[in-house]
């Protein structure tokens, strides 16, 4: 017979099926083309009842080969080993706790291997509902968890869809392991979609924001680039790396022979980038001769010893710390954090040391936001700036996360957390026994730091009993309940108002996780999915995530793998009804144009219908409470979501808030 | 924008008398139009809807103590990046309505009397 198209065969199974099971009998050449279908194969699989054994004998794998015209041991329908196999080995050298996923059949046979070969463990499996969620995941829990988890994107189109998520991770310096798929070679793809989920380079749709990638042809090749590929994004400056697995790769047999030669290389971590001797001497010299030195600090710390150190640097040098906050970097109680005055202190300095910066420009200068973007230098001309930054040492040339160019005067390439005890130590040493020399500035920054509380009182004062909710009434409310417990926000600062910093004590480094890196909006439910898992197997925490409904809305499905895989956290919806921030930018073009300025909500608001999101909560299966609007039911809102947290649930919280803070 | 800091200042040290602030040239405004335009105009977006400010979007503008005049200035010539208000868009007139409704909200609690305010970590 002919050649038939996989419809054509896919009729002739049920055609035979129903032939086996009732007349008892069939002719070869249907069985034949069903048994070298292994789709069909599958769904014959659970039909056959013993009372209606077919006659006939079945073909012999000899006979369907002829049939087919291609070698019996082409027939082979089943195998005990697979390269997926192997690839999941070598994932377990890594020490990899989890892999998150929306599944796609490019990865079919690595996702069976891990959850059946693998057991299901280092890595677990963990399902998510969008691939923007799996990678988003992937970034909160690094943060938290201080290693990366990987994640899995079907071919092309998972890619695709994970593409932001990926960009956020890159621009914040996050580690993921990514892994995405292709079917195999060109005589290997069934027609239609294997070819539409393949891709020559599986990379390129994201390779300008990972930090490595690669499309390993076999399997030691594979076992290389991925233990590879983890040194590389742990490295400092870490990001992701993605690791394409070929189809055939995953899907062939491994033959016994072909395993042995098989070597999975060990995993050597480098140790990172420490600062050249004679600029850091030269650093301190700049620090100690400072009459008004100011550190800024912005994605430096990674662990509670990162914060610990530039406690000691600063109280050294009695110098006041301004923080960008893209990571924990400062106790938000130490009385030399100064943010309330960072901009005057800025102003004023002799001499900056900026650790980590994201943005060396913006720290520096200002730029209006009119029709003229005329620029000024806010810090004096005369200062001297140190840098202390990888900055330099990840930097693409197509998207643009690297800011403006600015020269600082002393340029230090090297990883600042790892760099700050040798500058602690030369910093020492040009003090000398000159111990005292800086008690005077220490007194100041105790004067300015006490009357930072009672500014940060007076303003949460105003509109306290507001309907929408403001923010500093919001997070009061929220400390009430929380304070007895081992609390660790997953949620950025900016669009909440700065309560966190200005009214709670941020003392540990986990307590907060800084923000989304790339401005992606989506980050926020993500990533604090991500972080609550990492707290969750830490133990003993109640994670809490303010995160915008714009935000949620990209990626409201987070309650149900959260539900689903039992990650705890509370989570509180900023509910302003609106995209707020672009509310802002329209608002101000319709008066830079003098028109239509009750305009301003058009497109930008979410409301009419307003969305249910206690609602939507319950439906993926978490607590949902809420909207609350009136600041008096927030108090006990919060208590029934903080029990509902210990008890084991995702729950989410509705606050209508003010627009901002 | 020189001329807005030092008229902004004068405003100031005029405001150590709030009585002072009050009569600084501030035509009668209407209170209820003030309101509606506050919210319509899109001041609340980054002032916060009682006028109680945000830290990155707009200082409190509730009870300001800026005599008219700096207020209005900073509508027509804002002094860093507040959006725009030509007179094209917004009258002196409504200008005025806005102030008087700020003027006339109530005073800010005192924080000492709120105990979930104050009582939180920052000390
Ligand atoms: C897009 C955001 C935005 C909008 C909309 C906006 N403002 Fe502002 N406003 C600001 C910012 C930011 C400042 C701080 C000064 C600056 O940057 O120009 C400010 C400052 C002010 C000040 C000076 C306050 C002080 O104490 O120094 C006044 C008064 C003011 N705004 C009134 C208004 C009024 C009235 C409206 C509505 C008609 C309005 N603003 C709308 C952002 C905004
Ligand atoms: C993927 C993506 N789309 C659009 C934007 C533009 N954008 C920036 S902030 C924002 C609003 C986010 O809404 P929400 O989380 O509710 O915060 P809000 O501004 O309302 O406080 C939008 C749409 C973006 N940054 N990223
Ligand atoms: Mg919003």
């Amino acid at each position: 017979m002919g050649k038939k198209t996989t419809d054509q065969a896919g009729l002739d199974r049920r055609g035979f099926l129903t032939g086996v099971a009732v007349a008892g009998g069939a002719g070869l050449s249907a069985p034949a083309q069903a048994q070298s279908n292994p789709m069909l194969m599958a769904q014959a699989q659970p039909a056959p009842a013993p009372a209606a054994r077919p006659k006939a004998p079945l073909p012999t794998a000899a006979q369907t080969a002829a049939e087919n015209e291609h070698p019996p041991h082409m027939e082979a329908l089943t195998t005990e080993k697979t390269g997926s196999d192997f690839m999941v080995d070598v994932c377990k050298t890594l020490n990899i706790d989890f892999m998150a996923s929306c599944p796609g059949s490019t990865f079919r046979a690595l996702q069976e291997s891990f959850i059946n070969y693998g057991q299901n463990k280092k890595p677990e499996w963990l399902t998510c509902l969008h691939e923007e969620v799996s990678v988003g995941m992937a970034h909160g829990y690094a943060k938290v968890a201080g290693k990366p988890m990987a994640a899995i994107l079907h071919g092309t189109v998972g890619t695709q869809h994970a593409a932001m998520g990926i960009y956020n991770a890159y621009c914040d310096r996050v580690p993921m392991i990514l892994f995405t798929a292709s079917a195999g070679p060109v005589e290997d793809r069934r027609p239609g979609v294997e070819w539409m989920h393949s891709v020559q380079d599986g990379a390129a749709t994201v390779r300008d924001f990972v930090k490595w990638d690669d499309y390993p042809w076999s399997l030691q090749s594979f076992a290389e680039s991925t233990v590879r590929g983890y040194a590389l994004a742990c490295a400092e400056p870490p990001g992701p790396i993605l690791i394409t697995a070929d189809g055939k790769l995953q899907e062939a047999e491994l033959s016994k022979k072909e395993e042995a030669i098989l070597k999975i290389p060990k995993l050597t971590r480098g140790t990172q980038t420490v600062g050249d001797p004679a600029a850091l001497k030269e650093a301190a010299k700049m620090l100690v001769a400072a009459e008004n030195p100011v550190i800024i600090v912005d994605r430096y710390a990674r662990s509670q010893e990162g914060v610990d150190n530039l406690v000691r640097l600063a109280e050294l040098l009695q110098a006041p710390v301004v923080d960008k906050q893209s990571r924990m970097n400062f106790p938000s109680q130490h009385y030399l954090y100064q943010n309330a005055r960072g901009g005057a202190l800025v102003g004023q300095a002799d001499c900056i040391l900026s650790l980590e910066p994201v943005d060396l420009f913006g720290q520096l200068n200002r730029v209006r936001d009119q029709i003229e973007r005329t620029w000024r230098r806010t810090s004096k001309p005369t200062a001297k700036v140190i840098s202390l930054s990888t900055h330099d040492l990840l930097m693409k040339a197509n998207y643009q996360d690297f800011q403006r160019y600015s020269a600082a005067d002393l340029a230090i390439t090297a990883d600042a957390q790892a760099t700050l005890p040798y500058l602690i130590e030369a910093v020492e040493r040009e003090i000398g026994d000159r111990k005292s020399m800086f008690t005077a500035r220490g007194q100041k920054m105790r004067d300015a730091f006490k009357a930072f509380a009672a500014r940060a009182h007076a303003d949460g004062a105003l509109g306290w009993d507001s309907s929408p909710i403001s923010g500093a009434r919001m997070f009061a409310e929220l400390w009430n309940q929380v304070k007895n417990e081992d609390w660790a926000f997953m949620s950025p600062n900016n669009y909440a108002g700065n309560w966190q910093h200005r009214l709670w004590p941020i003392e540990k480094h986990y307590q907060y996780i800084g923000s989304s890196g790339g401005s992606g909006v989506g980050y926020e439910p993500v990533a604090a999915l991500g972080a609550a898992l990492a707290h969750r197997e830490i133990g003993g925490r109640l994670p809490i995530a303010i995160v915008g409904d714009g935000n949620f809305n990209m990626a409201p499905s987070v309650m149900w793998t959260a539900a689903h895989h039992k990650i705890p956290f509370l989570m509180i919806i900023q509910n302003n009804r609106a995209y707020h921030q672009e509310v802002m930018h329209i608002q101000r073009m319709a008066n830079r144009h003098n028109r239509g300025i009750e305009s301003g909500v058009i497109g930008t608001e979410i409301t009419n219908p307003n969305i249910d999101y206690a609602g939507l909560a319950k439906s993926y299966g978490a607590t949902g409470i809420g909207p609350i609007s009136d600041p008096k039911e927030l108090g006990e809102a919060i208590r029934k979501g903080v029990a509902a947290v210990k008890a084991g649930n995702p729950v989410l919280i509705d606050v209508i808030m003010q627009p901002r803070g | 924008m020189k001329i807005f800091t030092i008229t902004l200042l004068a405003g100031l040290s005029l405001c150590a008398n709030p009585a002072l602030a009050q009569q600084a040239g501030a035509p009668a405004g209407n209170i209820e139009n003030g309101k509606k335009h506050y919210t319509t105009d899109g001041c609340y977006q980054c002032h916060g809807t009682v006028g109680n400010g945000a830290a990155l979007t707009g200082p409190k503008l509730a009870n300001t103590e800026l005599p008219f005049e700096a207020f209005l200035m900073q509508l027509r010539q804002p002094s860093n990046d507040m959006a725009p208000y030509e007179a094209k868009i917004i009258s002196d007139a409504t200008v005025a309505d806005i102030y008087a409704w700020l003027q006339s909200l109530p005073k800010s609690p005192d924080p000492k009397s709120l105990p979930l305010l104050t009582g939180m970590g920052v000390k």
